[in-house]
């Protein structure tokens, strides 16, 4: 699904890494895990098109990733960056606007509240900014959109850093059931404690 | 009819107000005798050329020389844009020279035509100085609306980058850019358009006035030429965003990072 061959990063004229091969199947949940500031962030910049590889390729899904498929892979891929970058917005509005313009002819509006329940959200929170809402609360509405967009490839970097024990269990165990394949960046254990993980260290 | 002449002997006793001036900016340590000196110099000496040029121009009054003329203006302006917009002139000068041509001629032409309704369409004496204004007003608009498009997404490219993840289209992740930077830069327009009149006469009226023109010929004037600059400000900053994306973008829909001047950081 996911294929780097012999991939070298600079940024900035630093290099990140060089000579990378790294394959992600169907399906797969794959746990990267290593110190920060090795290029574990890059890696999913890398799939998203963000960065541009120095040398070497990257396949998404049969898809050279170039600028005439990156339009198509984008499609496919969901992200959960790290920082949650939402613009600053009513979280209703921005929602009704990211549905309305992925499935134009009928957004799927209703889906937002059971979501929200089970992401143990108020109602409530929808008339907030994204500005003005805690570390915790953004991570579960970063997942809300990827639920509701509900994409075939997730990219999530440190998706749990903010919740509280209960909620990382309960949406690590989610996120591993789902049918997608899915890359996870995360320090927490709840992800690696599981058995449909793999597990890349990166040294 | 007509504003009485000058002699170069009642202009240059102007500069009797200048003696105080730069004795009380010495004696307060200013430090800006020699900015004003040179500025005041620099301005006398452009007019004067100006106008000798355009005595020029309009006795030879050729259609040609005239249009000429306006495109070596816009080339000035879009060279003076990108310099305080800190863009690499480059890259972005075709772009912003197309993004001004159209809305200012089309505009400049409707105004002569439809407005004034002069045969010559190319007539010095309406097409340059009107079209001076138009520019002029263009210039602080454009260097508003770039300036805060490309400085706001470079600092906020995460922000940028992830709602491309999420829409998946470049125009539809920039619109929150392009809205803060097109009401940023169209601000200012729409606050002197709605003093005018009551703080201070603009300068065209009053150079009508002292022309011989009475109060509601200039007024009639004013009121087209404030109407055409709205509208020339108001496309000519929507096109130069629209223009530049191509080269302020990569193929990938990242903003490119070699854009800006070198003295940019």
């Amino acid at each position: 699904m996911i294929s780097f061959e012999s991939i070298s990063l600079d940024i900035d004229d630093a290099q990140i890494f060089s000579g990378l091969n790294l394959y992600v199947n169907e399906n797969e949940k794959f746990l990267i895990q290593g110190r920060s500031g090795m290029g574990k962030t890059s890696l999913l910049r890398l799939i998203l098109g963000f960065e541009q590889p120095k040398s070497g390729h990257i396949t998404i899904n049969g898809l050279p990733l170039d600028k005439t498929n990156i339009y198509q892979i984008r499609k496919q891929i969901f992200y959960l960056s790290q920082d949650i970058d939402l613009k600053d917005e009513i979280i209703i509005r921005l929602l009704t606007e990211i549905l309305e313009y992925n499935f134009p002819s009928e957004p799927p509006l209703k889906k937002i509240n059971n979501h929200l329940t089970f992401l143990e959200l108020p109602q409530g929170i929808l008339q907030k900014r994204t500005r003005d809402i805690s570390g915790g609360e953004r991570q579960r509405i970063g997942l809300l959109i990827g639920l509701l967009l509900d994409r075939p490839i997730w990219l999530l970097d440190e998706p749990t850093s903010s919740l509280d024990d209960a909620m990382k269990e309960k949406i690590s165990a989610h996120v591993l059931s789902l049918n997608k394949t899915i890359v996870i960046i995360s320090h927490d254990p709840v992800w690696k404690n599981n058995s449909k993980v793999t597990i890349k260290r990166w040294s | 009819m007509g504003a009485l002449d000058l002699s170069i002997f009642s202009l240059g006793s102007l500069f009797i107000f200048l003696l105080p001036i730069l004795y009380i900016s010495r004696y307060l340590k200013l430090g800006i005798n020699k900015s004003i000196i040179f500025s005041m110099g620099r301005m006398c000496l452009q007019l004067s050329f100006v106008g000798l040029y355009l005595e020029f121009l309009f006795k030879l009054d050729s259609p040609w020389l005239n249009g000429i003329y306006l495109l070596m203006m816009i080339s000035i302006a879009c060279y003076s844009i990108l310099k305080s917009s800190r863009l690499k002139i480059r890259l972005f000068f075709k772009p912003l020279f197309l993004a001004i041509l159209i809305p200012f001629t089309i505009i400049l032409l409707f105004f002569n035509g439809m407005v004034v309704r002069i045969d010559n369409l190319f007539e010095a004496k309406y097409l340059i100085p009107i079209g001076g204004m138009l520019l002029g007003n263009c210039l602080r608009t454009i260097i508003i609306g770039l300036t805060n498009f490309y400085s706001g997404l470079k600092k906020n490219e995460k922000e940028y980058l992830y709602s491309l993840s999420l829409f998946n289209n470049r125009i539809q992740a920039l619109k929150p850019w392009f809205r803060e930077s097109i009401v940023a830069a169209i601000t200012p327009t729409l606050a002197s358009m709605a003093t005018i009149g009551l703080v201070s006469l603009p300068g065209m009226m009053t150079g009508q006035i002292l022309g011989g023109s009475i109060p509601i010929v200039a007024i009639k004037y004013q009121i087209a030429i404030m109407i055409c600059i709205f509208y020339t400000e108001y496309f000519s900053v929507i096109l130069s965003i629209l223009f530049s994306l191509k080269k302020g973008f990569n193929s990938f829909d990242v903003l490119n990072t070699d854009i800006f001047q070198k003295d940019y950081s």
